[in-house]
């Protein structure tokens, strides 16, 4: 568990470090409609602290193919130098040349349809190119979760097909020689950014943002458990090696008395110790990395990042010695306490750290001298529960390693159903969109003028200009922010929940995610400024904070009155919500038909709303098998934890055990004991993990999440009685397990033991 | 009278018994050709030095261990050959065991230490009556609620003698009975092992004091067993 947390923790961690490292990322990136390449190289050249750019431009809705394959909405890059320094990294094969027909593809694309260097792909009518190299770049997510990608040399193209499109540019990197003034250099970005539509700059740190908050959910949880397996683990092997040490305290007596030091006495118990416990964490930290390894290399691979490599060793080199250390720490220990006795009082036998008899303390003592005789007043009763009620007793003798695994097994039975409430969700998320808040099922390039043929259409109910602009906060720049904004009630098309504060009312109000709130500390009462691509500013007061998936919480829902205000141009589709029973399919192809009549409109978007989440599918399946794959390893973390606490029960209490069954205790009868025992365990594990998972750590992780989607992570009965029939489950295998167990040792071996 | 029920001749009967520990050339033959008969009424003790196998040959008698060879016939039930289930049916049905430690379980008071035992799967019906009577009878009624560390040596092997009577068994196999007591709480203990009249009971022990109460004393010998005149002095402790 510890060197899974480890390969999750550190992969992902660092993944966006390496990945920016490796494709050596620009500061700043700007995206802006098509001007010519000399005025943006102009309008660069006059910013301060330039240490370099570079231009390109990015062609979308592009036919890419290959085999079996294709994509009418892929990107083409074309690279003005192609080269180090264009913000992606070249994994395998070689730079684009100055001629010639070649191509780079992005590494999730050619993974994705099993593209290999050599092989050749249709990029956009250009007829086939050549594939000369693998990339990744780290500002944006792979394929399925992106648009294809791929990248030509814009030289190559020109030479090739003339001079299409020559000189125009659309997306610009820029370096800066001191990354620490990335917020002066985008005020003067956005000061001299007039004439440019449709401007978007996205920094790194901000990216580095977004994938950190993805990553830091899964990886505190993953410490977090590593971290509760290792506490159990260590209260488990202290308590076996207590029981050990306890079972050859004559031997320890006779080292003793013939001159071996209390430290030589300590060193051979850890010795002993280190003999099991490096071949076991040598085959557990291996078998850690190799079941996460693959998962957590495909997740990489999705958020275009690096694995690793070999500088995952250290921790995982350290993670090994922690958990070879361990073991040998906790065998010497009691070794070393019990080595301070005489030699004399080791070669009497005796009890290791005086353990108390039940009940018994120095008021009990007086309390029982001073009282009368207890008498039967009446023929005895039998004592309630019989055997089940010994195996609890000889549990709750031992009352700290009680109290550890019963916390270890309520917080695991807490994340087990955390895993799969979350699973769950996750499963919604891919179908509902009403978990993004969002209530339109179609939405159509298509002016606003066309809202009341919209309406007519049969199966749609309703039909509303959506308008849509990316602006950036005034004080912040490097924070992006998308502005939504409808003529009426949003609330029809898009109802992201209220997390606080109320719906915006007036046309100087607004709503915003929780992401946008927690970036820039907003709360209701709150003044927002934006910074829009037309260069006028639009200042609101915050009436409300909303949960919304869209754009990682970094959403503003303000009035179109407003919005048509500060920026009269600002671009919008047509959003529709259908009537109950519509054919969607149907609908999306009158409104094709609709956009089909005006021109430009030819490429109508008609997508389904649900798409963003489509294209999320193959990051919610990882994340769901990641997540169940958890809640698995935790629930065989509990059984060993049960199983452990049991065998040791057992194992420090052999001799009673061996009195009962030569008393007539078959394993049945034993397995009564060990019932009441794992009883003990399992019941006050459940009444603890179940409250906690749905009043504490479902509600915490839904807060987390909450600039991402609505998750109500409060685990519902269904999951809760998977969870309790899986401890019961796991009650009785340790029942059968360890009773069988002791039942086929010899009964006179357990009578020897003092 | 601490119980009374009809009981049948030879309750207990060994043959041949043969059992070596160790191996390679640390084995050592403890029992060679053992053989005995206690009827029921019966008190035989069985007199030995440490280490010669009484003990060894009290495990096998209540099938708590296997002999190499021969065989044990328990209240006409065979020991020998039988799975653990079915030994641990024989055990909890017809034989009752007095441990010198006493063996009490220390979560458990005197009372629940009797209890124990008819509360096992199988047990015969009436144990909690028994336990009481038991109780009664061995004068532990002012102490049935303590815990074992709160009684004396005498009161918690009074209660380890209750516990291996509760199922009222055929066979009462002691070992070592009065090795942890003084010698009045020893006479006491033995004195109660006498009074199982209608009971087999075998005693093995150190102690000279044992053999007075028994109707027969038998030593152990190089693997063998001896009527106690058969044997010289230098031959037992």
């Amino acid at each position: 568990m510890l060197s899974a947390a480890v390969v999750v923790s550190y992969s992902l961690g660092g993944g966006f470090a390496r990945a920016a490292r490796r494709a050596d990322l620009p500061d700043i990136i700007a995206r802006f409609d098509d001007e010519p390449a000399s005025l943006i190289a102009a309008r660069i050249r006059s910013l301060p602290d330039i240490a370099r750019y570079s231009l390109s431009y990015e062609e979308t809705g592009v036919e890419l193919s290959f085999g079996s394959h294709a994509s009418g909405a892929g990107v083409a890059e074309l690279l003005e130098r192609p080269g180090r320094g264009q913000g992606y990294a070249l994994l395998a094969g070689r730079e684009l040349p100055a001629r010639g027909a070649d191509v780079l593809v992005e590494r999730g694309l050619a993974d994705a349809w099993g593209i290999h260097l050599g092989d050749q792909i249709d990029v956009g009518g250009l007829g086939p190119e050549r594939v000369v190299g693998l990339v990744e770049a780290p500002d944006d997510v792979a394929y399925p979760l992106a648009a294809p990608r791929v990248y030509l040399s814009r030289r190559a193209l020109g030479a090739r097909l003339g001079p299409e499109r020559d000189g125009r540019v659309n997306l610009a990197g820029i370096w800066l020689r001191n990354p620490r003034y990335v917020n002066e250099v985008l005020s003067a970005a956005r000061s001299i950014s007039y004439g440019l539509r449709n401007v978007q700059y996205a920094t790194r740190a901000a990216v580095r943002i977004l994938l950190d908050q993805a990553a830091g959910i899964v990886i505190d949880l993953l410490v977090a458990l590593s971290l509760i397996s290792l506490l159990t683990a260590g209260v488990l092997l202290a308590a076996s090696a207590r029981a050990e040490v306890q079972r050859r305290l004559r031997a320890l007596g006779v080292r003793r008395a013939v001159g071996e030091s209390r430290a030589q006495v300590a060193l051979a118990q850890a010795l002993e110790g280190l003999l099991v416990a490096l071949p076991a964490c040598t085959i557990g930290v291996v078998a850690g990395a190799l079941a996460t390894g693959g998962p957590v290399a495909r997740l990489l691979m999705l958020l275009n990042e690096p694995p690793a490599g070999a500088s995952m060793w250290p921790p995982l080199v350290g993670a090994w010695l922690a958990g070879v250390a361990l073991p040998a720490a906790g065998a010497a220990w009691p070794a070393w306490r019990a080595a301070r006795e005489p030699a004399i009082s080791l070669l009497r036998g005796g009890e290791l750290g005086r353990a108390r008899h039940p009940r018994s303390s120095l008021r009990r003592a007086v309390a029982l001298a001073a009282a009368p005789p207890r008498r039967l007043s009446r023929p005895a009763a039998p004592a309630r529960g019989g055997l089940a009620t010994l195996g609890v007793r000889l549990v709750a003798a031992r009352r700290a390693r009680l109290l550890a695994t019963v916390l270890m097994l309520g917080l695991s039975t807490g994340f087990v159903l955390l895993m799969l409430a979350l699973a769950s969700e996750l499963s919604a998320l891919q179908t509902d969109p009403g978990a993004l808040g969002r209530r339109y099922q179609l939405a159509a390039a298509l002016p606003p003028g066309m809202a009341p043929r919209v309406r007519q259409i049969p199966g749609v109910r309703v039909a509303t200009p959506r308008y849509d602009v990316h602006a950036a906060d005034s004080f912040a720049l490097g924070v992006s922010v998308e502005v939504i904004a409808y003529p009426g009630n949003h609330l029809t098309f898009e109802a992201p929940p209220l997390v606080s504060g109320r719906r915006l009312r007036g046309v100087d109000q607004a709503e915003v995610g929780a992401g946008l709130a927690r970036a820039l500390g907003l709360s209701p009462g709150a003044r927002l400024a934006l910074a829009l691509p037309a260069g006028r500013e639009l200042r609101l007061g915050v009436s409300g904070v909303v949960s919304s998936l869209l754009d990682d919480g970094r959403v503003a829902y303000v009035p179109a009155a407003a919005l048509l205000r500060a920026d009269p141009q600002a671009p919008s589709q047509l959003a529709a919500v259908l009537a109950p029973g519509a054919d969607q399919a149907a609908v999306a192809h009158a409104l094709a038909r609709l956009g089909g009549a005006s021109a430009g409109a030819a490429s109508a978007l008609v997508g389904a709303a649900t798409e963003p989440n489509g294209r999320g599918a193959p990051l919610v399946r990882v994340l769901r098998t990641v997540l169940v794959a958890i809640a698995a390893v935790d629930g065989l973390v509990c059984l060993y934890a049960l199983i452990q606490a049991c065998a040791l029960t057992v194992f420090e209490r052999r001799r009673a055990l061996a009195v009962l069954r030569a008393c007539g205790a078959s394993w049945t009868g034993l397995a009564r004991v060990l019932m009441g025992a794992a009883l003990a365990l399992v019941l006050p594990a459940a009444a603890l993990g179940v409250p906690l998972e749905r009043y504490v750590f479902g509600p915490a992780l839904s807060r987390l999440a909450e600039s991402y989607a609505v998750l109500p992570l409060a685990a519902s009965w269904p999951p809760v009685a998977v969870v309790l029939a899986g401890l019961a489950l796991a009650a009785a295998i340790t029942v059968v397990w360890v009773a069988l167990s002791t039942a086929r040792a010899p009964v006179v071996e357990g009578l020897a033991e003092r | 009278m601490l119980s009374c029920r009809a009981v049948k001749d030879a309750v207990l009967q060994a043959r041949d018994l043969v059992k070596t520990v160790g191996s390679g050339r640390a084995a050592r033959r403890l029992l060679d050709g053992v053989g005995l008969s206690v009827t029921a009424g019966e008190v035989v003790a069985i007199l030995g030095r440490s280490g010669s196998g009484k003990s060894t040959l009290l495990h096998l008698l209540g099938g708590l261990d296997r002999p190499d060879a021969g065989s044990i016939t328990v209240a006409g039930e065979p020991l020998t050959g039988r799975r653990g289930g079915a030994l641990a049916r024989i055990r909890l049905r017809h034989i009752g065991f007095v441990f010198q430690q006493f063996q009490l379980l220390e979560e458990l008071s005197g009372l629940e230490n009797v209890l124990l035992a008819a509360q096992l799967p199988g047990a015969p019906a009436g144990g909690v009556r028994r336990a009481a009577e038991l109780i009664d009878a061995l004068g532990l009624s002012a102490v049935a609620a303590h815990l074992p560390h709160e009684l004396s040596g005498g009161e918690q092997q009074r209660f380890a003698i209750a516990r291996a009577l509760v199922n009222d068994p055929e066979l009462v196999l002691a070992d070592e009975p009065t090795g942890s007591l003084d010698a009045e709480n020893g006479a006491a203990v033995l004195e109660i092992l006498r009074g199982l009249r209608d009971r087999a009971v075998v005693i093995v022990t150190h102690a000279p004091e044992a053999a007075a109460i028994a109707d027969r004393v038998l030593r152990l010998v190089r693997g063998q067993l001896h009527e106690h005149e058969n044997i010289s002095l230098g031959d037992v402790d």
